[in-house]
């Protein structure tokens, strides 16, 4: 009998081991399908862009050719303000960044620790407006932002940008997490309210900041409508915004529109590369709510 | 003087009067260009008004009773919601598979969940110039590949039936990182124990996923549904990329044709503003419904 029961304890356990192997199998498969579907298009992009025409347009398509060259990056260069576009991104990108990390950051510390009147309603307040997609006031936005003479000015593109419901959100929930009693400490040591924000808190959540500031530079930086609307003259234009209308423009002529994705697109990766779980943070505690 | 000073910087210095200037410039911005902007969609949606102002009459509900008549409008919207079909439930299921496939820590499925986040990182117009070559018809790889099995070339992006499931799957492809990032977190905060209690009881993986992983999470999904419907309702930058709202119109969504309204020949902001308080009104619909939904099915798991 107790053969019996160890035989098929035996089966019983090869067959998980081969439903096991099944399993394993369908998991590779899917999970390296999905990788080569991700990596494809960005290797056929990088090489492409090195391409001469002829080959570009060739068919069959091929992924390699024998020659390559520069030609598509001097193109577009030549051809439209590069160097604008990408002045223009990293100005209006980073200033926004830097500015709302900031603003968000003051905003979040008063609502996760200090007492005050009416601080429930300005929560609530704070977040509602996250729940207004941009798309829906973005007409009188336009009409307040030209009112204001700021059309085709950084001020006016980065301005309705410097702060966020939702990094108000997210640094709140990173200062709520700090020990009590630092403040009172600071207060006998004799520093005023800023200078405790300032001296002691920021430091503290420096990730937090990070965090918020890689999620805010990427939205920023890869913004199409907002650009798009606040701008008129192509020497305003970032990089998504003045690509997207050459694209419009020469959609046939694939080499150079391929060289400015590259240009366009670079910088962001190399420093998700090097900043990677910043970016990644970003994105998961906007899952978290509250 | 300086006491005054003294004093008043003594009254600053409090916290409960501090919190105020702390919080000043977000609450101001927030106003002057969310809050104000808001309540301007709705008052300009009653006038006439045009990007010159030459027109500023108070017409009344006549946008809004030129809505229901104009063919384009209702056409972006039903374009609206079949990309949000499509999209939604495909990028939230794809993100939480790979999320439950990927939910250990291990070099490998580390190294994996950071190339599949790497889309999120680029632009949609980047996106769009990537899949525009690789689907053109002419020199493109897949038509290349479909060509190689011996099946019909497709006009992919200029196909009027194709063109919106594409750009659905673009969308997809550029963001379920988003989604699987975030299903990651909550799936990991799953205790061990229930995994392994299922185990003993020599459940499949598959039934793991079905009995332990989704009804765990259903507040994670709950919010996927409401953040991917909101921002679907929105679509527009990898429309305007890949086939401007074309081809005849079959792409075109809500946000793109009140782009177009507002900002091209005739110029009408009035108009456009009521189409705007329309998908408003719409969004927040559907925001509530799916929200109450999420709530029953939180009770109910509970």
């Amino acid at each position: 009998m107790n053969k019996d029961t160890l035989a098929i304890e035996k089966k019983k356990k090869n067959y998980k081991n081969n439903k096991f192997k099944f399993g394993r199998i369908i998991y590779y498969f899917f999970v390296v399908l999905l990788l080569f579907l991700i990596l494809f298009p960005f290797v056929w992009l990088v090489i492409s862009s090195f391409k001469f025409e002829k080959d570009i347009i060739s068919w069959p398509p091929k992924l390699f050719a024998e020659n390559y060259t520069l030609d598509n990056y001097i193109k577009v260069f030549n051809q439209i303000p590069m160097w604008s576009y990408i002045k223009n991104t990293v100005i209006f990108a980073g200033g926004v960044t830097i500015i709302s990390v900031f603003l968000d950051s003051l905003a979040g510390y008063a609502l996760s620790r200090m007492e005050f009147r009416g601080k429930n309603i300005l929560y609530y307040g704070v977040l509602l407006t996250m729940m207004i997609p941009f798309q829906v006031y973005m007409i009188p936005l336009f009409l307040e932002i030209s009112g204001m003479g700021l059309i085709d000015t950084y001020t006016g593109l980065i301005l309705p940008r410097t702060t966020s419901a939702f990094g108000i959100f997210m640094m709140r929930s990173f200062f709520i997490n700090l020990p009590k009693d630092l403040e009172e400490a600071a207060r006998i040591d004799g520093l005023n309210e800023f200078q405790i924000f300032y001296k002691i808190m920021l430091p503290l959540i420096k990730p937090a900041m990070l965090s918020l500031g890689m999620f805010t530079l990427m939205n920023s930086w890869n913004d199409l409508l907002y650009p798009l609307m606040l701008t008129t003259t192509s020497d305003m234009r970032t990089l998504p915004a003045g690509l997207a209308l050459f694209t419009g423009q020469h959609i046939s002529f694939y080499g150079p529109v391929m060289a400015g994705a590259v240009v366009a697109m670079l910088p962001l990766l190399v420093l998700y590369v090097f900043l990677q779980k910043y970016f990644v943070q970003g994105t998961a505690t906007a899952g978290l709510k509250g | 003087m300086k006491n005054k000073v003294n004093s008043l910087g003594k009254f600053w210095n409090k916290p409960n009067h501090a919190a105020y200037l702390f919080m000043l410039p977000s609450i101001l911005i927030l106003l002057i260009f969310i809050v104000l902007p808001l309540v301007g969609t709705f008052a300009l949606s009653f006038t006439d008004v045009n990007l010159f102002f030459t027109n500023t009459k108070f017409v009344g509900l006549e946008n809004f009773l030129r809505f229901f008549q104009d063919e384009r409008a209702i056409n972006a919207l039903i374009n609206t919601l079949q990309f949000t079909l499509l999209e939604t439930p495909a990028q939230i299921i794809l993100g939480i598979t790979t999320a439950f496939l990927l939910k250990r820590n291990t070099r490998f499925n580390r190294l994996t969940r950071s190339v599949y986040y790497m889309p999120v990182v680029i632009s949609f117009t980047v996106a769009g110039i990537i899949w525009a070559m690789i689907l053109d018809p002419n020199i493109g790889a897949v038509p290349y590949f479909l060509f190689k099995l011996g099946l019909p070339i497709p006009q992919f992006f200029r196909d009027p039936n194709m063109a919106m499931p594409l750009v659905a799957a673009l969308t997809v492809w550029k963001n379920f990182g988003v989604s699987l990032t975030i299903s990651l977190t909550a799936i990991q905060s799953i205790p061990d124990s229930l995994y392994e209690a299922a185990e003993i009881d020599g459940a499949t993986k598959a039934q793991e996923f079905f009995h332990i992983t989704i009804p765990q999470i259903i507040p994670t999904i709950g919010f996927l549904a409401i953040t991917n419907l909101i921002g679907s309702m929105q679509v527009f930058d990898q429309i305007y990329i890949t086939t401007s709202g074309g081809p005849q119109y079959a792409t075109e969504s809500a946000v793109m044709y009140i782009y177009s309204r507002g900002f091209s020949s005739p110029y009408e902001l009035g108009y456009a503003s009521a189409l705007s308080a329309v998908l408003f009104v719409i969004i927040a619909i559907i925001t509530t419904i799916t929200t109450i939904i999420t709530f029953r099915q939180e009770k109910k798991m509970s």
